[in-house]
C-alpha cells in the first residue's frame, strides 16, 4: 500500500536536506577538478572560485527555501505522512522555519570569508551547516517524542562539529568536546523523559501524552522533568547553562552566532510545543519550574556578563539572559505569551548575529579580537561595523525603539495582560524582574559603545577590519532589521508583500495555544 | 508673514519635533555623498542655522497657541501600530508650552557658545546636539505614552555620547552612572505603564496607549484606580511609586541625586547646558502632566513625603553647593536645590505653587545654562574650573563678570530677575498647606545667596593672586552675543511674568480640576483640594487687555521688596 505522502508540505525542508547531500560531493568533484586540471573547467576554476560557488549554491537553496516557507505561511496546517503525523507543518513550524533559515542565510554569507581567514575553507562546514538546520527544522515541527529525540540529535551532532572546526584551535577542540559531552548528557536526559512518559501514557504523540497525562503519577512528572532539563540544557538556561560560556568562547566566531541564535529558536519552539501540546495538563507544576528558570537566568546571565572581558563570553552569558527573557513567555502561557516569545527570536537572531559578524570581521590571521578592550577605537578603522555593533548593543539592551526593545515590549504586555486578566502578582513580579535585569544588562552592553567611541585606539593593536562585500551585506541587513522592525513593526517587509512580523507571531502562537 | 505660517496647524508640531532630526539625518546624507567631505564649519554653520530656525518654530507654535484654552492644542494624531493602540499623537497645551519653546530657544545659544570649543569630532558632536533636541521635543508633546516612553529613553542615547566622547576624565563612569540610573527608574515605570493599558482596558474595552482620549474616547487619563480594594500592584500608591521613581531620579530628588553632580561635572560645556536647562525639566514635567492626574489620590497622601524631600533637597543641595572647590561642581549643586523647588510648589496642588514651579522650570532652564555656558567661557580660557585659581577676575574681564553677576542673581533670585518670581510663586503656593515646608525652604534660598555670592567674591573680586589671570581676555563678540541672549528673557521675566504665566492659567485649572475630579473618585484626602480657595474665572480677553489676578498679587510683592 502506497503511503499517504505529502511533499510539498516538507518542500523547504527537502531543500536544505538536498544541500546537505549535495554539498560534499560538489566540493569533492570541483576539488578533483581542480587538482587534475584536465578539463577546460578544471583549467579555469581556482579554489577560490569553487568556494564561491559552494556559498552561492548554499545560498541559494536556502532562500529557495525561505521563499517556499513564507509562500506559503498561510496555508492551513500539512502533514508529511497524513496515517503517522509525526510533524506538523502549521503557522509555528513555518515562522520558526524562515527565523531559522534567516539565521543561516546570514551565517553562511558571513562565514566564507572568515573562514578563509581562519584558514578553514572547507565545504563540508556548509554540509554540516545545513545538515543541523535540517534537524533544527524538523525539532520545531515535531509532534512526537520520537521526531523530537531525532531532530535534536540530527541538529545537535553536526554543531558539535562545527564547533569543532577550527582543527589547529585547541579552543575550538575543548568546545566541541565540551560541548559533545554536556549535549550528549543533555540527550540522554530528554530520552529517559520520554521514556518515562511513554511508560505513563502509552503514546509518543504530544496531543495523545496531553489526553493521559495524570498530574498525580509520579511518572509522568519525573518524566516530564527530565524532558524539561533536556531542554535547559539545549538553551542554555541557568542552572544548566554552565557549558554555554566555554563552548561560545572556543567555537568559531560564526559558528557561535548560529549556536546563539537557532539552536536556541528550534529549542524554544520545540519547547512551546511540547509545553502549550503534550504536557498542557501539567501547566500549573511547570509554571513554578519555568518562573525559577526564566527568573535565575536572567539574573545569572546578567550579572555574570558585566564581569567578563572576553566578548564571546560577555554574549555567551548575554544569550544566557536572553534565554531568561523569552522564558517569560513560556510562563505567561497564552497566545500573547508564545507570540512575544517566537517575535522575540526573530529581533534577538538580527540583534546577535549582527554583533558576532562584527567580530568575525575584526578576525584577521586566524587572530581573534577576544577581549572587549581590543575593540577600542574601532569607530575610525571601521566606523560600520561601529554602529552595527552599537546597534546591536542597544538593541540587546532593550533601548527604544530599536527592535530589541519591542520583543521585550510584548513580552511584558503578554505578561502584564495576563496578570490583570487572573489577578496574579508573580507574573507582575517576574515582569519587574525583567525590566530590572535590562537595566543590570546595560552595565555590560553599554562598554561596546564605550570601548569603540570613547577611548582612542592603541597602537598596533588597534582592530584593523576590512569586511568582504559579503560581509558588509549582512552588516546592513542586521542593522536596516534592528531599525526597521524597530520604527514600523507593523510595516516591516512591506516591500515584500504585506506581512506584518506581530501578527504573523500571533498566528504562528495560535497554532499551540489553547 | 512668515514662511514659517505656511506650515499646517496639524503638521506644526511634527515639523517642530523632527526638523533637528531631517535637518542632521539631510547632513549624513550630503557627507555620504559629496567629496570631498564636508568640512566640519560647514556641519556647524547647517547646525547653528537649523537650530536658529527650529527656534522660529517653537515661536510659531507660540504664536498659535491659544491661552484660553485648557485642553490640548496644534493636535496631529495617526495611528502608529495598529491593533496596538500605539498612535502617533502629539499636542501641546499650557503646561508644556514654555517648555518646548525653552527648549528651542536654548540649542541656537549653546551651539554658539561652543562655536570653537568643539574641535574634535565636530560631526558627531552636531550628530548627537540635533538628535538630542529631536528627543526632547518629542518627549514634552508626546500624548501617547508609549511615544512618550520611546522619546524618554532616545534622548538618554545621545546624551551617553555627548558625555561619554567629549567629557572630562571621569566621562565613562559618569555617563554610564547617569544612564543606567536613569532607565532603572523609566523601566519601572514601563511596567506601570503597561499595568495601566490593561486596567483600562479591562474598564472600557478598549487597547489604547493614549494618555488624553481623542475626539471623546477615553484614554488612560479617565481610567479609575483605587486606592485600595485591589490588588496592590493596581493600586494608586504602588503605580503611584513607579511613575514617581522614574521622575525623581530625573529631576533629581533628594535621595536619587547622585548621578546629576558626576554626570554635570563630566559633561562638555554645551551638554551640561542642556542637560541642567531642559533635561532635568523632562522629570519634573512628568510629574505634572502625568503622575499627579493619573494618581492624585496617592501624591496628595505622600505629598508630605515628597515635600519632605523636596526641602531635603533644596537645604541639602545649598549646603553642598557651599563647600564645592569646583564652579561647575557648585552650580551642579545648586540644580539640585533649585529643582527642589519646583517639586515643592508642584506638590502644593494650587494654582499659585504649580504655574510657579511651572515659571521657575523655565527660569532654572535659562539662568542654570547661562551659569554652565558662562563657566565654559572661563575654563575655555584657564583650563581650571577650581574657584582658588581665580580671583580678580573682574579687572581682567569686566564684561564677563558682568554678566555673571547678572546670572548669579537670576539664580539666587533678585527680585526683577526671572529667579525671584518663580521661587516667590511657589513658597506663597506651599506656604498654603504646608507652611513648615515653605519656611524651611526659604532657608535654601538665603543659603542660595550664601554659596552663590561667596563664589562670585573668591572668583571675581579681591586682588589677582595668580599670574596667568592677568592676561585673561574679555568675551568676544560671539560670547557676548550667547550672554546678551540669555540675559533678556531673564529681565523679562524678572519684570513682566505675565507673558508666561497667562498661558500656563487655562491648562493648569484644567489639570487643578482633574486632580480635584479624580482624587474625589477615590475619597482620600479630598479635603485638601476642596479647601482651595476659589480661583477668579479664566479671563476671557488675552492678558494685555485683561487686568489679571495673578498680576496683582505680583505688583504688590513688587512693592513691598522695594521698600
Amino acid at each position: 500500500m502506497m503511503p499517504n505522502l505529502d511533499l510539498s508540505a516538507i518542500s523547504p525542508m527537502i531543500f536544505v536536506a538536498v544541500g546537505a547531500i549535495l554539498l560534499p560531493l560538489l566540493e569533492v568533484l570541483l576539488a578533483r577538478m581542480i587538482e587534475r586540471r584536465r578539463s577546460w573547467l578544471g583549467r579555469t576554476v581556482n579554489r577560490e572560485m569553487a568556494s564561491t560557488a559552494i556559498v552561492i549554491f548554499t545560498v541559494l537553496l536556502l532562500v529557495l527555501a525561505l521563499l517556499r516557507t513564507v509562500g506559503t505561511f498561510d496555508l492551513p496546517v500539512a502533514h508529511f505522512n497524513l496515517d503517522h503525523p509525526m510533524i506538523a507543518v502549521d503557522q509555528l513550524t513555518r515562522f520558526l522555519n524562515a527565523v531559522l533559515l534567516i539565521s543561516a542565510i546570514l551565517t553562511v554569507l558571513v562565514s566564507s570569508r572568515y573562514l578563509a581567514d581562519i584558514g578553514m575553507d572547507h565545504g563540508e562546514f556548509y554540509a554540516l551547516l545545513l545538515a543541523s538546520l535540517l534537524g533544527m527544522m524538523l525539532l520545531g515541527a515535531a509532534t512526537d517524542l520520537i521526531m523530537l529525540f531525532l531532530a535534536l540529535e540530527l541538529m545537535s551532532i553536526p554543531i558539535y562539529a562545527l564547533a569543532g572546526f577550527q582543527r589547529s584551535s585547541l579552543k575550538s577542540n575543548e568546545s566541541a568536546l565540551k560541548y559533545f559531552i554536556i549535549g550528549s548528557f543533555a540527550s540522554a536526559l530528554l530520552l529517559y523523559g520520554c521514556a518515562l512518559l511513554y511508560g505513563a501514557t502509552g503514546t509518543v504523540e504530544l496531543a495523545e501524552i496531553a489526553r493521559g497525562f495524570d498530574p498525580e503519577n509520579p511518572l509522568t512528572l519525573l518524566g516530564a522533568a527530565l524532558v524539561l532539563v533536556g531542554f535547559a540544557f539545549k538553551i542554555a538556561s541557568v542552572p544548566f547553562h554552565q557549558w554555554a560560556p566555554d563552548v561560545y568562547e572556543g567555537a568559531p566566531t560564526t559558528v557561535t552566532g548560529f549556536m546563539a541564535t537557532a539552536v536556541k529558536v528550534a529549542a524554544f519552539g520545540a519547547l512551546i510545543r511540547v509545553v502549550a501540546v503534550g504536557l498542557q495538563p501539567g501547566a500549573e507544576i511547570m509554571y513554578g519550574v519555568f518562573w525559577w528558570l526564566a527568573v535565575l537566568s536572567m539574573t545569572v546571565g546578567n550579572v555574570m556578563a558585566i564581569i567578563q572581558q572576553n566578548t564571546k563570553r560577555m554574549l555567551a552569558y548575554s544569550s544566557v539572559a536572553h534565554g531568561g527573557y523569552m522564558l517569560v513567555g513560556i510562563c505567561v502561557g497564552t497566545q500573547s505569551g508564545y507570540a512575544g516569545l517566537l517575535f522575540y527570536l526573530l529581533v534577538y537572531t538580527f540583534m546577535t548575529i549582527g554583533a558576532f559578524t562584527v567580530l568575525a570581521i575584526l578576525t584577521r590571521d586566524g587572530r581573534e579580537v577576544s577581549r572587549i578592550d581590543d575593540l577600542a577605537g574601532l569607530h575610525e578603522t571601521h566606523p560600520f561595523a561601529a554602529i552595527v555593533m552599537t546597534l546591536c548593543m542597544f538593541s540587546l539592551a532593550g533601548i527604544p525603539p530599536l527592535a530589541g526593545f519591542w520583543g521585550k515590549w510584548y513580552l511584558l504586555t503578554g505578561a502584564v495582560e495576563r496578570a490583570t486578566a487572573i489577578g496574579d502578582t508573580s507574573l507582575i513580579v517576574l515582569a519587574v524582574v525583567l525590566v530590572m535585569n535590562s537595566a543590570i544588562s546595560l552595565a555590560y552592553y553599554l562598554r561596546l559603545p564605550v570601548v569603540m567611541y570613547m577611548r582612542e585606539a592603541r597602537g598596533a593593536d588597534r582592530p584593523d577590519a576590512t569586511a568582504g562585500a559579503l560581509q558588509t551585506t549582512v552588516l546592513w541587513v542586521c542593522a536596516l532589521a534592528i531599525v526597521l522592525i524597530g520604527v514600523v513593526p507593523g510595516d516591516f517587509l512591506i516591500l515584500f508583500g504585506d506581512y506584518d512580523l506581530i501578527a504573523s507571531a500571533r498566528v504562528a502562537a495560535s497554532a499551540v495555544s489553547p | 508673514m512668515t514662511p514659517l505660517a505656511a506650515i499646517p496647524d496639524g503638521l506644526l508640531l511634527s515639523v517642530t519635533v523632527f526638523w533637528p532630526l531631517a535637518v542632521v539625518v539631510g547632513l549624513l546624507v550630503l557627507e555620504f555623498f559629496s567629496s570631498p567631505r564636508l568640512s566640519d564649519r560647514i556641519w556647524r554653520a547647517a547646525a547653528f542655522a537649523a537650530s536658529l530656525v527650529g527656534f522660529g518654530l517653537t515661536l510659531e507654535v507660540w504664536a498659535r497657541f491659544d491661552p484660553t484654552v485648557g485642553g490640548m492644542q496644534l493636535v496631529q494624531r495617526t495611528s502608529w501600530i495598529e491593533g496596538y493602540g500605539i498612535n502617533y499623537y502629539l499636542g501641546i497645551d499650557g503646561i508644556s508650552l514654555f517648555l518646548v519653546v525653552l527648549t528651542g530657544f536654548l540649542l541656537p545659544i549653546v551651539l554658539l557658545a561652543c562655536w570653537n570649543d568643539v574641535v574634535k569630532r565636530t560631526k558627531q558632536f552636531v550628530f548627537f546636539m540635533l538628535a538630542l533636541q529631536t528627543g526632547m521635543l518629542g518627549a514634552f508633546v508626546s500624548l501617547n505614552l508609549f511615544l512618550f516612553y520611546v522619546f524618554w529613553e532616545v534622548m538618554l542615547i545621545p546624551m551617553y555620547f555627548l558625555i561619554g566622547i567629549w567629557g572630562g576624565p571621569r566621562r565613562i563612569y559618569a555617563t554610564i552612572k547617569f544612564f543606567i540610573y536613569t532607565m532603572v527608574g523609566s523601566l519601572l515605570m514601563l511596567v506601570g505603564i503597561i499595568v495601566l493599558v490593561y486596567m483600562h482596558r479591562a474598564e472600557f474595552n478598549v487597547l489604547t496607549l493614549d494618555y488624553i482620549g481623542f475626539a471623546g474616547a477615553p484614554g488612560i487619563a479617565d481610567t479609575t484606580v483605587r486606592m485600595s480594594g485591589d490588588v496592590w500592584w493596581k493600586t494608586q500608591t504602588w503605580l503611584f511609586a513607579a511613575f514617581a521613581l522614574a521622575f525623581a531620579i530625573k529631576v533629581p530628588m533628594f535621595p536619587f541625586h547622585t548621578w546629576l553632580p558626576d554626570a554635570h561635572v563630566e559633561a562638555p560645556t554645551p551638554a551640561s547646558a542642556i542637560l541642567a536647562g531642559i533635561l532635568l525639566k523632562l522629570g519634573t514635567y512628568g510629574f505634572v502632566r502625568f503622575a499627579l492626574p493619573l494618581f492624585p489620590a496617592a501624591a496628595l497622601e505622600y505629598a508630605p513625603v515628597m515635600i519632605t524631600l523636596a526641602v531635603i533637597g533644596i537645604v541639602y543641595g545649598a549646603c553642598v553647593a557651599m563647600v564645592q572647590g569646583d564652579v561647575k561642581k557648585l552650580v551642579a549643586y545648586s540644580s539640585v536645590s533649585h529643582l527642589g523647588f519646583v517639586m515643592l510648589g508642584l506638590f502644593a496642588f494650587n494654582l499659585t505653587g504649580i504655574e510657579g514651579s511651572l515659571l521657575q522650570m523655565v527660569n532654572h532652564g535659562i539662568s542654570t545654562g547661562a551659569l554652565f555656558i558662562l563657566v565654559g567661557m572661563i575654563y575655555e580660557r584657564r583650563h581650571t574650573r577650581e574657584i582658588s585659581d581665580f580671583g580678580g577676575i573682574a579687572h581682567v574681564m569686566p564684561v564677563f563678570a558682568t554678566f555673571f553677576l547678572i546670572t548669579t542673581m537670576s539664580s539666587i533670585g533678585l527680585p526683577a530677575l526671572n529667579g525671584f518670581v518663580g521661587e516667590f510663586l511657589i513658597l506663597v503656593g506651599v506656604f498654603e498647606h504646608y507652611p513648615w515646608a515653605a519656611v524651611c525652604a526659604t532657608s535654601g534660598v538665603i543659603l542660595g545667596a550664601v554659596y552663590m555670592l561667596w563664589m562670585v567674591r573668591r572668583v571675581f573680586f579681591g586682588p589677582i593672586v595668580h599670574e596667568a589671570n592677568r592676561k585673561l581676555l574679555d568675551l568676544s563678540l560671539r560670547e557676548k552675543l550667547v550672554a546678551s541672549a540669555l540675559v533678556v528673557p531673564m529681565i523679562w521675566i524678572g519684570v513682566y511674568p505675565s507673558t508666561f504665566l497667562r498661558p500656563m492659567d487655562a491648562s493648569v485649572r484644567t489639570l487643578l480640576a482633574t486632580i480635584e475630579a479624580r482624587g474625589g473618585e477615590t475619597g482620600s484626602r479630598l479635603a485638601l483640594v476642596q479647601a482651595l480657595p476659589e480661583e477668579p474665572p479664566v479671563p476671557e480677553a488675552l492678558p494685555e487687555s485683561g487686568e489679571p489676578a495673578q498680576l496683582d498679587r505680583l505688583d504688590r510683592l513688587d512693592e513691598e521688596s522695594g521698600e
